[in-house]
């Protein structure tokens, strides 16, 4: 059930309700007080005509054989004035000769003639006064009454209907807006929703919202660039191989080698980046990798440097004497440290040398790798831990997977480090890969 | 005919290009933008293949550059973002084919054979001139249903006069077709191959405009070449 029904049938069933309420104590007091009113007013004319008898001499009705005054039947309030003994002295309402005859003192009803009567019966000084009134009467009267006051309160209640019916419909508006624009949005649409004069209660679900589209559409922007990036970084090594391949097929039997030899290099390339890519997918999507392992600094740096080509270029400096523990699973710590020593030592020129040294802080160990390499001196370490990315150089570089300083990126972030790669004075980089120090206990 | 390869990935260039030289195209590699710019000035490429990543620039922007001056050598593009969008995007470049990572040799051969035609507004794969029938694709050469076996420079130098119909094809442009950029060229090493041709398929076949260059003659035989 729509949010507009639900608070019209809540908020009109509790009005007719109420109303209704009010309308029933109206009427039922309004015919308690028409009641006691009319019998006031036949008991007030009672003794009115009481004290007017009183004025009268005493012998006055002595002459009288029949009643003094008899009028015809009329409307509105009958009376009748009978001696102790009966007999009647004076009446209205000609017809009901006998009629209002010895009724007990006080209020009594009475069938007439097929009409209903209430009467009130006063007596002074032996003298009977009866007045009386048609119930008929009274209720016309107060069915007249109760038209009166009933008609402007049911517009009243219907027109509160109609405000509530408005009102409801003007004040979810914004709902309705918001409503309409999303259904009529194609799923795959991320561009933030916007519903005009948005209210205060729904604003906040709109910016986050809105917040959250935009994260979505850039994560998903990010994923297409890296599946088209990993896309093009497969099959460019995989084009090279069947290149080769098909090349080794084509030629003669003695030239065919380079060829084979072409192609193997390309199913190296194909392996490493496949390697590289499972490697950050685990570090990424954290599957298991056991988080309270540690590590001595020293294995890493010799797990790292032990199957490094041209090792013999890095200069290591480390502190001998003092273990320095890391709170880092050896294979992962291993890993950075030579992806960047590997990197160190591709954007090198053949012979120099790059150096690597070890250091302790209180709370973390840092491996800083510097090299006098051709990097672009503009770089921030964003951009060069960004997946793929990688220095454009002149054919006949080696060229690596462009996803080593991610990895190490990745590794440091997961584990509580970081990295950060700094452009040096006269060329070259410095990389900083920090990881947490366990304390020695 | 000759080829103008633009790949920045070392395996991937060098096996394309010796695939397309021996599908018997002259080929001239290069890796990157700037390199692309100065040998399509430099040079009479017939075909252009395109990688889109290249290093110092994207390979639209080139192609695009290039139909902006007018340039209209058949361009295909080599890509291993296989997107519909980057597709389209190549397409309405200027690309005349797409071809995507990783291929067949023989495919792109025959994709730049097509282009080669289309280009000359030919629409069979078969050349008849005259008595002369011609099979760029496996490079054969019938004279009067007698195949003739002809080098490979003397074929590629009839199929670049073929490949004109007719129109006067300067010594360089013959020259960039035959050896390329790289091949140091002996002054007189495309005369030596208009002569072979000539005694094979007949001295009327090709035709010297004095000065400017060659052209493609009547294939049958009589009347003078002239001297080359």
């Amino acid at each position: 059930m729509s949010l507009r029904r639900r608070l019209l049938l809540i908020l009109g069933v509790s009005f007719c309700v109420l109303w209704a309420l009010a309308a029933a104590w109206l009427y039922s007091d309004l015919r308690d007080q028409m009641r006691a009113t009319l019998d006031q007013r036949l008991a007030a004319s009672a003794r009115m005509v009481a004290g007017l008898i009183a004025q009268l001499p005493e012998d006055a009705w002595n002459q009288a054989g029949a009643p003094v005054l008899s009028t015809p039947q009329s409307t509105g309030v009958a009376c009748q004035i009978s001696s102790s003994r009966g007999q009647v002295l004076m009446r209205t309402h000609g017809r009901l000769a006998g009629e209002l005859d010895t009724p007990a003192p006080g209020f009594t009803d009475r069938v007439i003639d097929g009409q209903r009567w209430r009467l009130f019966t006063f007596v002074q000084n032996g003298l009977h006064i009866t007045t009386a009134d048609r119930l008929a009467e009274r209720a016309a009267l107060q069915r007249n009454v109760i038209v009166v006051a009933v008609v402007p309160f049911v517009v009243a209640l219907l027109g509160s209907l109609i405000a509530l019916w408005l009102g409801i419909r003007r004040g979810l508006g914004p709902l309705a807006r918001l409503h309409a624009e999303l259904s009529r949005r194609d799923p795959d649409m991320l561009t933030p929703v916007e519903i005009g004069d948005a209210p205060a209660e729904l604003r906040p679900a709109i910016d986050t919202l809105n917040a959250l589209l935009l994260r979505t559409g850039e994560a998903l922007t990010r994923e297409q660039r890296f599946t088209s990036d990993a896309a093009h970084e497969l099959r460019t090594p995989l084009t090279a191989i069947k290149t080769h391949v098909q090349l080794a097929s084509r030629l003669p039997t003695d030239q065919a080698g380079d060829a084979l030899a072409s192609a193997e290099a390309g199913i190296a390339r194909l392996q490493r980046t496949l390697e590289q890519l499972l490697t950050l997918a685990r570090i990424e999507a954290g599957s298991p990798i056991s988080e309270t392992e540690s590590v001595a600094s020293a294995q890493i740096v010799a797990a790292a440097l032990a199957d490094l080509p041209a090792r013999e270029r890095v200069e290591v400096h480390a502190p001998a004497r003092e273990s320095l523990e890391v709170a880092l699973p050896r294979e992962l710590a291993a890993a950075a440290l030579r992806n960047l020593l590997e990197n160190a030592l591709r954007h090198t020129p053949d012979g120099a040398a790059v150096e690597l040294t070890v250091c302790a802080q209180p709370e973390r160990v840092l491996f800083n790798v510097s090299d006098r390499g051709d990097w672009p001196p503009t770089q921030s370490t964003q951009q060069l831990t960004q997946r793929f990315w990688r220095q454009r150089h002149s054919a006949g570089h080696v060229q690596g997977s462009g996803l080593g300083l991610t990895i190490v990126a990745a590794i440091a972030a997961r584990f509580g480090g970081s990295l950060e790669l700094q452009p040096r004075e006269g060329g070259g980089l410095a990389a900083c890969f920090a990881v947490p120090r366990v304390s020695p206990v | 005919m000759h080829v103008l390869l633009i790949e920045d990935d070392e395996l991937v260039g060098s096996g394309i290009r010796s695939g397309l030289e021996i599908a018997g195209f002259t080929v001239d590699w290069v890796g990157t933008a700037a390199d692309a710019r100065l040998s399509l000035a430099g040079l009479a490429s017939d075909v252009v293949v395109l990688d889109l990543g290249l290093p110092d620039a994207d390979g639209l922007t080139l192609l695009r550059d290039w139909r902006a001056q007018g340039q209209t050598v058949p361009v295909l593009v080599l890509t291993a973002r296989d997107a519909v969008a980057d597709r389209v995007a190549g397409l309405q470049t200027g690309a005349d084919d797409y071809l995507l990572k990783p291929f067949d040799l023989d495919e792109l051969g025959a994709r730049l054979q097509a282009l080669l035609r289309r280009a000359a507004g030919r629409a069979s794969p078969v050349i008849e001139h005259g008595g002369l029938r011609v099979d760029p694709g496996n490079r054969r050469v019938w004279r009067d249903q007698h195949e003739i076996e002809l080098t490979r420079r003397e074929f590629m130098l009839l199929e670049k006069l073929l490949h004109a119909r007719g129109g006067i094809v300067s010594v360089e442009q013959l020259n960039d077709s035959l050896y390329g950029l790289d091949s140091p060229v002996e002054s007189n090493a495309v005369n030596v191959h208009v002569h072979h041709l000539r005694r094979k398929l007949g001295s009327t076949l090709v035709r010297t405009v004095r000065g400017l260059g060659y052209r493609l003659g009547a294939a049958d035989a009589g009347g003078d070449a002239g001297t080359p």
